[in-house]
């Protein structure tokens, strides 16, 4: 086989799978703090994408995009939480999955209907177009820059969860959320936050995603899918276990494309299958 | 079920009357989903386990009986025999994943599941079709009896959905039944008891299984096609949907949201391409302000009826 291929297309599963872990991270703080099955992570993926897309159509910035639209997802974020999954807290997860589901319907119809049925697609910014000589292949700077900003902002909601006050009230509440309550937080305010967070790595995902694979509104269709697979394998609240698990299932999809194109997505789950057979409580055991 | 009898001839009467008021591929269509929901809501409302992966089973024996239909001139006994079997067997190998773990894992990796077996699908366009589905799949006579005309498909599948409901019915009122219903009131109690609980859901997952097997070969007999949407994760959103909004935990709950998600999506969705627009705002509405579905608001409007008369035995048997 040949060598340089391979190197980029194990170069391609590292990007990727950052993006997995990222997507897999922010699923696993929704899930984890507010104890509900979020199916409209997905949806809100795509929506970063399309969100960074119209703003690079109305300012023409590549960087205000990818910070704008992952705010916008954010903010809808704390609509949601606030207008359709706090009524729902007691309600058991057979409804909250239902509200979610529902919205990831309404979303993704909501994309046809404001941008287009179409694929579209969107080119990466100026600074970062062409390809970089690694010696051994040539390899497109954006991927590049994929992967070092998906590892950035990991590294981001890490120093956050672990070193500041707000990051240890979040893991508490992942943890006990009667005990913090009992410290006297308000845990509506953590809610919303644990929720729009989750919903802003969606939406960066998205938006990093945009220029690599183009736009079309059932892009989060899969992402939904992998994501579940991330936390699964991790672990709620397991920022290294999702590390690991986005790149073991973004390694293992780019390879298996080189030998078998058909079944580079459904390897991605029988990767979780066969992980699951041999440790059925995932890589790291936890709950 | 003290009010069974009463419940049994009101079906009795929807199955004669339906195929008059609503076309009769609908009127099919609505005891094929209310088969696909009796085995969701034995996991959702007995066992209390949240499967959003139903298509799987669904989708996978639409696809082998259909295929085995179309190619090898099968039986419909043959066919539904081994739709049952595919059903069951593939339920079996998801729901060993899944069993394993609990709460908000378990909806997660079903839906993971019913991915994998979505993509496999979607690319071995060789045999599924992929993107087109799988068409003409041919409704052979059965014991010389020719099924074509809607009328008579309709009353075939009508009677193997009274079988079904029959046949869940004795499963609910059995030990396992029983044994279903404590675990979903108090898994550690149940466990503690000495019931080997991973295996016993393990045994209401083939069950499920079984009967979204069923529904899927008549299904893609109805139709004459398997669809890729037939073993795609909306699919298995929707039979949640229509369990839910017709009352889960209750016996007769998904043949009630059987026939209102049907009548409703078949109504909106040739009124607008974007159709699923309006089922998303459908679920966010039902969920947020008619929780309990059909049922419980029927039991609730005779319990308030009941107290407004005087002394009187409380509503059915609710849902949880």
């Amino acid at each position: 086989m040949n060598f340089a291929l391979l190197f980029s297309q194990i170069l391609n599963g590292l990007a990727t799978g950052m993006l997995y872990a990222l997507m897999g991270i922010g699923l696993s703080i929704i899930t984890g703090v507010l104890n509900i099955p979020n199916f409209a992570h997905g949806a809100l993926f795509a929506l970063g994408a399309y969100l960074l897309y119209s703003v690079m159509q109305l300012i023409g910035n590549f960087w205000v995009a990818l910070v704008l639209a992952p705010l916008g997802v954010g903010l809808l974020g704390v609509l949601i939480e606030y207008g359709g999954i706090r009524p729902l807290y007691k309600a058991g997860h057979d409804y909250q999955l239902l509200l979610t589901f529902g919205l990831s319907l309404i979303i993704t119809e909501g994309i046809i209907i404001v941008w287009s049925p179409v694929g579209m697609s969107q080119v990466p910014p100026p600074l970062l177009r062409g390809g970089i000589d690694l010696g051994i292949t040539f390899y497109p700077k954006y991927r590049l820059f994929v992967m070092l900003a998906a590892a950035l902002l990991v590294l981001g909601a890490w120093l956050f969860l672990e070193k500041t006050r707000y990051g240890a009230i979040m893991r508490a509440g992942i943890e006990d959320k009667e005990m913090v309550s009992l410290l006297g937080i308000d845990i509506h305010r953590l809610f919303t936050a644990a929720f729009a967070l989750g919903c802003v790595l969606a939406g960066v995902a998205g938006a990093l995603t945009a220029p690599i694979r183009g736009l079309n509104p059932w892009m989060g269709v899969d992402m939904l899918g992998i994501a579940f697979v991330v936390v699964a394998l991790a672990g709620l609240g397991n920022l290294l276990g999702s590390i690991v698990a986005g790149l073991l299932v973004g390694v293992a999809q780019s390879l298996v494309a080189l030998v078998w194109p058909e079944a580079s997505v459904a390897v991605i789950f029988a990767v979780m299958a066969a992980v699951l057979l041999v440790r059925p409580q995932g890589l790291f055991g936890i709950r | 079920m003290t009010r069974s009898p009463k419940a049994w001839l009101a079906i009795l009467a929807a199955v004669a009357l339906l195929p008059f008021v609503v076309r009769q591929a609908i009127a099919t269509e609505i005891w094929i989903f209310a088969i696909f929901g009796l085995g969701l809501n034995l996991l959702m409302g007995y066992t209390g386990l949240l499967s959003f992966g139903q298509a799987t089973f669904f989708g996978s024996a639409a696809y082998v009986a259909g295929y085995l239909l179309k190619y090898h001139g099968v039986s419909v006994f043959l066919a539904l025999s081994i739709g049952i079997a595919v059903g069951a067997v593939s339920a079996a190998l998801v729901g060993y994943l899944c069993v394993q773990r609990s709460g908000l894992y378990f909806i997660m990796l079903t839906f993971a599941l019913n991915q994998m077996f979505y993509f496999t699908a979607y690319q071995w366009t060789t045999v599924t079709g992929g993107e087109d589905g799988m068409p003409g799949i041919p409704r052979p006579n059965v014991l010389g009896l020719d099924i074509h005309s809607p009328l008579a498909y309709y009353a075939a599948v009508a009677l193997l959905f009274l079988l079904s409901l029959w046949v869940m019915k004795r499963i609910v009122e059995s030990p396992l039944g029983k044994i279903l219903q404590a675990i979903r009131e108090n898994e550690q109690r149940a466990e503690a008891l000495g019931y080997n609980v991973p295996r016993i859901k393990l045994a209401a997952f083939v069950v499920g299984g079984a009967f979204s097997g069923l529904a899927g070969v008549l299904y893609a007999m109805l139709f004459g096609i398997v669809p890729l949407e037939s073993i795609g994760f909306v699919f298995s959103g929707n039979v949640v949907f229509a369990t839910l909004i017709g009352g889960s935990g209750s016996l007769y709950g998904p043949v009630i949201g059987s026939f209102v998600f049907i009548w409703l999506s078949e109504s909106v969705s040739s009124m607008w391409a974007r159709w699923p627009l309006l089922l998303g705002v459908a679920f966010v509405i039902v969920v947020l302000f008619f929780r309990g579905g059909v049922v419980e608001a029927w039991a609730r409007f005779w319990a308030w009826r009941a107290a407004h008369r005087g002394p009187a035995g409380a509503g059915a048997d609710g849902p949880r």
